[in-house]
């Protein structure tokens, strides 16, 4: 410090209004040097802040890291997809049956066109040398049609093993299928075709594709058996058209022919075929970036609160020196521009390692997914210059911004202040803020209540959303007035089990309320919002639960995998065992009703048997081009029974239907519902599946035996799952538990952080309280008695800031709940035990927090009370 | 007993034998026999007049650093503090004055020699051991009060048996109200040290020693901070536990002024003792000192 003084004291004795360049440059460097040496005085001290930035960079880089290498590999892939493809033709609606066959020699009958190969792909299930389906996690299993290799367009298939497929009942599979089912040439096994059943092949081929990710299945079959298996035997989805090499017609010539030939097909060059396919993978991509970005954002906000919170106690504790700089002659702008460039090279540093972080971050996210088989090609991370930029800005932007009014109180420090012996540090009253606080909280609350009342929907929960915001900004302002009163109760619980420590913990926790305020906040923001999720989760179990409870009546319950649904054959199987009162097999429809996409359910089999529901109008009939309405839907489209309700299919034909039926809102029937063949006629038949099958069993019957026996039945469609309610609801809670479980890991980013922030907030305030704690010491608080102080002073701001997120976290939860009441949450759920179990787990979070603050706060020699030591 | 101020002079329950003071500390005086070690432990307090050495050193050194760098702060320095007596300790800067009342408090240890507080070596114990023996057996006045910002006043008095968590007897708590109340602090109980001026602060540090009725108290700099009348208050009210309660004191000073409460004054230079002398006045310490300065 010395140094740094004689060298101000020059530009101090000119004025601080010095307009000599020269002495100007001179301060500069003089600041610049007290900044530098400051950082390398507090190395310890602000290497929790860098982290703090670290985490918050690192997730924000990560994420671009991860998307980026990912479309770089993905658009690698589809650079070699449909090569040699100078036109794609397909239906124009994309969920109709298809391409018709009989275009194939129109279109071959087009000038120009030299090959014409027609895509056929259906959803496949490999079975391996186990006999149990092979798990390709979230990657595709395909089917599709192999032609021999002078009739494909292009070379896709290398043959590593083995051949192609000559005749039915032989496929070949891409080297990571025969790996994953541990299946070689000449294999015997088992493929599931959900519309057709289980079929036996012979393995005779293995072959290397580009398109190979980990998990993805592609078994090649014949053309011929592949139309069979996937297509009604009239239409396909797709067909690849070549030209004549060397004729000199360019693609999009050949585009306009084809087109001209045939109006009512869509017709898509080559490159517009790859362009669209990386557009779409591009755009999945993208959401999963501002999905992580999100998540990232979160973390830097909580961030945020600790690096403000660092600076602000290292202005604190260092207001002596800062005065005397002001006192030697620095300006209020020189103070301040000192602290914001250290704040700058914390934010430097941090978010230069949290870069690094990044890509370790997204390599170990990729390592992570792959080992789950989800299909993530593999490739060179990408770390492009516009991560970098983004990353150093956000951390260098925050930690400035979190740094300025720090710096902006440690400008205004009196000169005097250096003189005195004891500076308090109290700062300024709380008044002004609490009365924002008020307000903002007030308004908040005025939103929520406004929400939580008014009629369902988006402009409730957008109230909701309004109320919320004003009420963090309220409880953020009124948190330092708040801490008093909720610590001072919290702590009086400790007195009487532990003495004076439990008082000097007490104090100490509100010594300085806005710092027990800024730190608190951290893990309030972090729980607020687990405990939201959590609500959410909460309520959605228990809506399906009382869905389930209340509305079905069948006694086993079949599902599949969600890509393929029930196989077919599985309830004409069920249907046969003996003790089956009745199945019913439920199936997805979507039509056009006044050029509107609509979803509905058809109904095969007797659904009262299985369902509860009640008829408000009409009959449950549902033969012929009966419709069943819900009450909902049919006031929205002013329906009665006896209206006529005109429907486009997929394949552009129009089929009039009837209400004949209204029944009362039920989340299990959805808006509508037709009969199994009118269902068929709706829908083309490539798209035809089984979302469900609904099994009674017949009065009597030993429901043990029966379940024993559908097993029996199902089990050759291997995928098949044989449920009772219990089962069905517990399958239920898992997916809510599964998705709840990732945004929890995600959230935990954030509380990570949140608890850093305590380790600093103690850390620093240990070292302002040295004396105080060397004079405890002198006068007999013996080591183990300074460590509890410190765990409970910690356990009580941990447990503060936990009780009001976990407050404001179930008021807003269940109100955001309250406003989805119609789109099928229609339960409230509180998880009290999850919030009591949070606040146990913020008391022992902060014991460790406090861990190794708390040891150095013990090993302070009683003579720190009396020397500088 | 239930009025101490008034009845100071209970006897000594230690039994130490009545060996007196013995300037520069003659080693016989440390050879007091050996009562049981926990006996002084658990009745404290309450001294009994000149009789016994509440504490004392016995070779005392203490070295900084090693090597060129090598301090020698301490050298060898024995003294027995006599029981029920105030002593001064007095030196230039860089004396080592500062040290000794470390070492002899239980604040800091010494590279050799022995320091005993009543019959207990402290060279021997662990923190611990340590810890409670300055909680139970020692009372201490700092030159900067050091009082817990957020403690009231009468917290800050109570802290040391509060830490130890023991229950208060009636007779401890009479003890306490009488310190209270001669200290002039009735009316101050409920405030905060930050609410307090200097003077008002240094009377509850002094409360707070005088609380635990320990067996000896320590003041470092106790009027380092304050202005003449405070200083004058605060030495007053040392003084007045040494006549009236037979309690013992040990204070570090360089203020003359300050020096001439006491009963003896030692003095050091260079880390050793070099004279000592009995009922100074603020003139003949002053000019010991302007001797030892120009040494």
């Amino acid at each position: 410090m010395a140094q740094a003084s004689s060298t101000l004291a020059r530009p101090g004795a000119s004025g601080p209004g010095s307009d000599q360049p020269a002495v100007a440059a001179k301060s500069g460097a003089a600041m610049r040097k007290v900044s530098l040496r400051n950082l390398a005085a507090h190395k310890v001290r602000l290497a929790l802040t860098v982290l703090s930035v670290v985490l918050g960079t690192a997730f924000v880089a990560g994420s671009f890291v991860f998307t980026d290498t990912l479309q770089r590999t993905f658009d690698g892939i589809f650079d070699d997809t449909a090569v040699g493809v100078d036109v794609r033709v397909s239906a124009k609606e994309e969920e109709s049956s298809g391409v018709p066959l009989a275009d194939l020699d129109r279109l071959r009958a087009v000038p120009g066109v030299s090959k014409v190969e027609p895509g056929i792909t259906g959803q496949i299930v490999l079975l391996g040398s186990n006999g149990k389906a092979v798990k390709g996690g979230g990657a595709p299993s395909l089917g599709l049609s192999y032609l021999p290799k002078e009739q494909q367009i292009g070379d896709q298939f290398t043959f590593t093993a083995g051949a192609a497929p000559a005749r039915a009942g032989e496929i070949a599979l891409n080297a990571g299928a025969a790996r994953l089912g541990k299946l070689s040439v000449g294999s015997h096994t088992k493929v599931l075709v959900p519309s057709q059943g289980i079929l036996d092949v012979t393995l005779t081929g293995i072959y290397a594709t580009e398109t190979e990710t980990g998990g993805y299945i592609g078994a090649l079959f014949t053309q011929p058996q592949a139309l069979q298996l996937f297509t009604d035997g009239k239409h396909v989805g797709y067909v690849d058209i070549a030209g004549n090499a060397g004729d000199g017609v360019s693609e999009n010539e050949l585009r306009d022919r084809v087109a001209q030939a045939l109006p009512e097909l869509k017709a898509k060059t080559g490159d517009q075929v790859r362009h669209d396919i990386k557009q779409d993978i591009n755009n999945a991509l993208k959401f999963i970036n501002y999905f992580l970005l999100a998540f990232g954002a979160i973390a830097l906000l909580v961030g945020t609160f600790i690096i403000y919170n660092t600076f602000s106690m290292l202005v604190a504790q260092r207001l002596r020196e800062l005065a005397l700089l002001r006192a030697i002659g620095a300006s209020r702008r020189q103070v301040s521009r000192s602290v914001l460039l250290e704040a700058g090279l914390v934010g430097l540093v941090g978010s230069a390692i949290g870069i690094a972080g990044g890509v370790g971050l997204a390599y170990g996210l990729r390592a992570l997914l792959n080992s789950f088989n989800v299909g993530l090609p593999s490739g060179a991370l990408q770390l492009r210059p516009r991560t970098v930029l983004i990353a150093l800005a956000i951390g260098i932007g925050v930690t400035m911004f979190s740094a300025y009014s720090p710096a902006r109180r440690a400008a205004k420090i009196a000169p005097v202040a250096a003189m005195r012996e004891e500076f308090a540090s109290t700062g300024t009253s709380l008044r002004l803020r609490t009365a924002l606080a008020a307000v903002a909280g007030l308004l908040g609350v005025l939103g929520l209540v406004a929400g939580g009342t008014a009629k369902a929907g988006g402009g409730a929960a957008g109230l909701v959303g309004l109320g919320a915001l004003g009420l963090i900004i309220g409880v953020l302002l009124g948190a330092p007035a708040l801490s008093r009163p909720i610590i001072a109760v919290l702590g009086a619980g400790l007195g009487p089990v532990f003495g004076p420590v439990g008082r000097l913990a007490r104090t100490n926790a509100v010594r300085n309320p806005r710092r027990t305020a800024a730190t608190a906040f951290a893990l309030t923001l972090g729980l607020m919002l687990v405990t939201t999720i959590a609500v959410f989760g909460a309520s959605a179990k228990k809506s399906i639960n009382g869905l389930v409870d209340n509305g079905v009546t069948a006694d086993y319950i079949l599902t599949g995998p969600d890509a393929i649904g029930v196989p077919v054959a599985a309830a004409p199987a069920a249907a046969k065992v003996s003790g089956v009162a009745a199945t019913v097999a439920l199936h997805p429809v979507q039509v056009k009703i006044n050029n509107r996409s609509e979803f509905g359910t058809g109904v095969d089999g007797p659904l009262a048997q299985v369902l509860r529901y009640r008829i408000l109008q009409g009959s449950a009939d549902l033969s012929g081009r009966n419709l069943l309405v819900s009450r909902k839907w049919a006031e929205d489209n002013h329906w009665s029974v006896g209206s006529t309700v005109s429907m486009l299919t997929p394949d552009q034909n129009t089929v009039n239907t009837t209400v004949g039926g209204i029944y009362d809102d039920s989340q299990l029937l959805g808006n509508w519902l037709t009969s199994g063949s009118l269902y068929r006629e709706l829908t083309p038949s490539r798209t035809l599946s089984d979302e469900v099958v609904l099994i009674k069993a017949a009065p009597g019957t030993d429901l043990a035996a029966l379940r024993t026996d559908l097993e029996r039945a199902t089990d050759p469609l291997v995928v098949v799952q044989v449920q009772d309610r219990e089962e069905f609801k517990g399958e239920g809670a898992s997916r809510i538990n599964a998705l709840l479980a990732v945004l929890y890991g995600l959230l935990a980013l954030a509380i990570v952080i949140a608890v850093l922030g305590i380790i600093n907030t103690l850390a620093l305030s240990v070292v302002e309280r040295r004396r105080e704690i060397g004079m405890l010491r002198a006068v007999g608080m013996v080591r183990p008695q300074v460590r509890r102080a410190i765990y409970l002073e910690s356990m009580l701001i941990a447990v503060f800031g936990a009780i009001v997120g976990v407050a404001l976290g179930l008021t807003f939860g269940s109100l955001f709940v309250r406003t989805l009441r119609e789109q099928g949450l229609d339960q409230v759920s509180v998880p009290i035990g999850q919030a009591v179990l949070m606040l146990v787990l913020a008391a022992v979070v902060g014991v460790l927090a406090a861990l190794w603050p708390a040891a150095r706060a013990a090993r302070t020699p009683p003579l720190a009370a009396i020397a500088d030591l | 007993m239930n009025s101490p101020v008034t009845t100071p002079s209970g006897n000594s329950p230690t039994g130490n034998s009545p060996t007196g003071s013995s300037p520069n500390g003659s080693t016989a005086a440390g050879a007091a026999p050996a009562a049981t070690a926990s006996a002084p432990l658990s009745t404290p307090a309450v001294p009994g007049g000149q009789r016994g050495i509440a504490a004392q050193a016995i070779g005392l050194s203490k070295v900084y650093g090693s090597g060129d760098t090598q301090v020698r702060a301490l050298n060898s320095v024995s003294v027995d503090f006599a029981r029920g007596e105030f002593t001064a300790i007095m030196g230039p800067s860089g004396s080592g004055k500062s040290t000794l009342m470390h070492c002899l408090a239980g604040l800091d240890t010494a590279s050799s020699g022995s320091v005993r507080i009543g019959d207990t070596e402290l060279t021997s114990l662990s923190d611990k051991k340590m810890t409670q023996l300055r909680r139970d057996r020692i009372g201490f006045v700092f030159q900067a009060f050091n009082l817990v910002p957020t403690l009231t006043a009468l917290e800050n008095i109570t802290l040391p048996m509060d830490i130890a968590g023991t229950r208060r007897s009636a007779e401890d708590q009479a003890w306490l109200t009488s310190v209270i109340d001669t200290l002039g602090l009735g009316d101050r109980l409920g405030h905060r040290p930050s609410e307090l001026s200097g003077g008002q602060q240094q009377r509850v540090a002094c409360a707070r020693a005088l609380a635990g009725r320990p067996e000896i108290i320590f003041g470092d700099e106790p009027t380092g901070n304050l202005d003449s009348r405070s200083s004058g208050e605060v030495m007053g009210i040392l003084r007045s536990s040494v006549s009236q309660l037979g309690q013992t004191v040990v204070i570090v000073t360089h203020d003359p002024r300050a020096a001439s409460y006491a009963d003896r004054v030692v003095f050091l230079a260079d880390g050793q003792i070099v004279d000592e002398m009995r009922a100074p006045t603020a003139e003949s310490v002053l000019d010991r000192m302007k001797n030892l300065e120009q040494v």
